[in-house]
């Protein structure tokens, strides 16, 4: 199965042939998946990150009472990971399914340290990423705190402009931590000043 | 009858050496959503796609090596081996011909491609699958099945032209050639361009379908390429497979054994101590001599 998103994601990050992403994308597993599949369930092992090739993932979490949180949505060209499992060895705390159906390369720590070892940026490269995604988290941590719905709302649709039209409200407001309701009632605000 | 849905499709990796003759992609129990728990009783698939080994007159293989356990199962799509086991088992096949080594108390034996088709080479495709055995017959009298392809029965389908061979188990109510400790389904089927053939295994049976020639559709939309690897999910009964060109699809169903399992290199038991025996005995001679 072609990944072409998989290897433009390195050759056009990276000092690095198409061809030698291509031989380290042969040494990772491929993954053809149907919407609605858990690839990995809370509570399980995977020493693996998940790249989307095509289509739509999420993580997510179950509470006690059985309410969804989500943590992310990961479209094409986003990687997703769950770190406890990844790196420390723990039980995954967040299940990662498919919205959509789904293309998924694996990646494992063998990737890495060939990679590593290919492109010298690539470490750097990585560094970058990871503080990319810890600023993401910060900003995430800053709106989950102190924004009100509206500016949750404004900045998800940023962050996610395509995913916004291909996951139910309902799982939106999951993302966003405020009610169905809230983010309808947002929605129709957001309008009404931009008719305005 | 339910329909029973992919769980998902595999691409093969990179394929790694067994000794010098054997080019295989692993797909269980290295596989994600494949180890041996989840997939038992197929407990190991290794598939050489078709490689093309050159002329050589020292015939490549793997030397000799121990099995306790299991069954070690060669399905020879291309090319010829030669196999020779501490138990007197051996023989020779071709291309069809499954060669089925009940290793159970131990053996120890040995694969290489034929003397005469090494002087030759060629294309080489096979798959090496290993079947668990349940706990009471780990320990029974190792044994041999070589089952040519002659002796495979077949079931035509619809289109007159394709066919299903049945290695093991059943296909509409034709019985396999091999015998097997616990049900185990394994059929080749060979269809031509938009022959389809249908399957109903229990739910809970653990099945696979490996394309080892054309692509497939599953159930009407799954589309399938050459050497990529169908989990079926544990739920519903039925499936299809349709060609969209000639095509040759391994399909696998087996009852999981539900024993727990103590793996370690070429021994599979059911516990950690059972595994510490197998070295022992094997430290010790008692799975017999077989020279290199």
């Amino acid at each position: 199965m072609e990944c072409p998103n998989f290897i433009r994601f390195f050759t056009s990050n990276l000092d690095v042939q198409e061809s030698d992403v291509s031989d380290l994308l042969n040494q990772c597993e491929r993954l053809t998946i149907k919407k609605n599949y858990v690839l990995l369930n809370q509570g399980e092992f995977s020493k693996h990150t998940f790249f989307v090739e095509k289509g739509l993932l999420r993580q997510f979490a179950l509470n006690e009472n059985g309410k969804e949180h989500i943590l992310s949505f990961a479209p094409e060209n986003w990687l997703v990971t769950d770190r406890d499992s990844a790196y420390f060895n723990q039980p995954s705390i967040y299940s990662i399914q498919a919205l959509e159906d789904s293309l998924v390369v694996l990646i494992d720590q063998s990737f890495i340290d060939k990679l590593t070892q290919l492109v010298p940026g690539f470490t750097a490269y990585n560094n970058r990423l990871l503080h990319n995604h810890i600023r993401h988290l910060q900003d995430r941590i800053g709106l989950l705190l102190s924004a009100t719905a509206e500016e949750r709302y404004l900045n998800f649709v940023q962050m996610y402009p395509d995913v916004l039209m291909r996951v139910p409200q309902t799982m939106v407001a999951s993302y966003l931590g405020i009610t169905p309701e809230s983010l309808s009632r947002v929605r129709k605000e957001i309008a009404h000043k931009k008719s305005e | 009858m339910e329909t029973k849905i992919v769980e998902l499709i595999a691409s093969p990796r990179e394929p790694h050496f067994v000794g010098d003759g054997f080019r295989v992609h692993n797909f269980i129990p290295s596989g994600y959503r494949m180890d041996m728990r989840r997939m038992n009783p197929f407990i190991m698939l290794d598939y050489n796609s078709k490689f093309v080994f050159p002329a050589t007159n020292t015939p490549k293989g793997v030397g000799v090596h121990p099995h306790r356990g299991f069954e070690t199962v060669t399905i020879a799509y291309k090319g010829r081996v030669q196999h020779h086991d501490s138990s007197g088992g051996g023989g020779i096949i071709g291309e069809g011909d499954v060669q089925w080594m009940t290793a159970a108390s131990g053996v120890l034996h040995k694969e290489y491609h034929e003397r005469e088709w090494s002087k030759t080479g060629g294309e080489f495709q096979m798959v090496q699958l290993w079947v668990n055995l349940p706990k009471k017959d780990k320990m029974s009298t190792p044994k041999y099945q070589a089952i040519k392809y002659d002796e495979i029965p077949r079931v035509k389908l619809e289109d007159g032209e394709s066919h299903v061979e049945v290695i093991a188990g059943e296909y509409e109510g034709v019985k396999g050639a091999a015998f097997t400790f616990t049900p185990v389904h394994m059929l080749n089927a060979r269809l031509k361009n938009k022959g389809k053939a249908s399957f109903n295994f229990p739910a809970h049976y653990n099945t696979v379908i490996l394309v080892v020639e054309g692509s497939v559709f599953v159930n009407g939309t799954e589309v399938v390429p050459t050497d990529h690897m169908v989990l079926m999910a544990n739920e519903g009964e039925v499936f299809e497979v349709e060609a969209s060109e000639d095509s040759l699809v391994l399909i696998l169903s087996g009852e999981p054994i539900d024993e727990p399992i103590a793996s370690h290199g070429p021994f599979v038991m059911n516990t950690q101590e059972e595994l510490v025996e197998a070295f022992n005995d094997f430290n010790h001679g008692k799975f017999g001599t077989l020279a290199d």
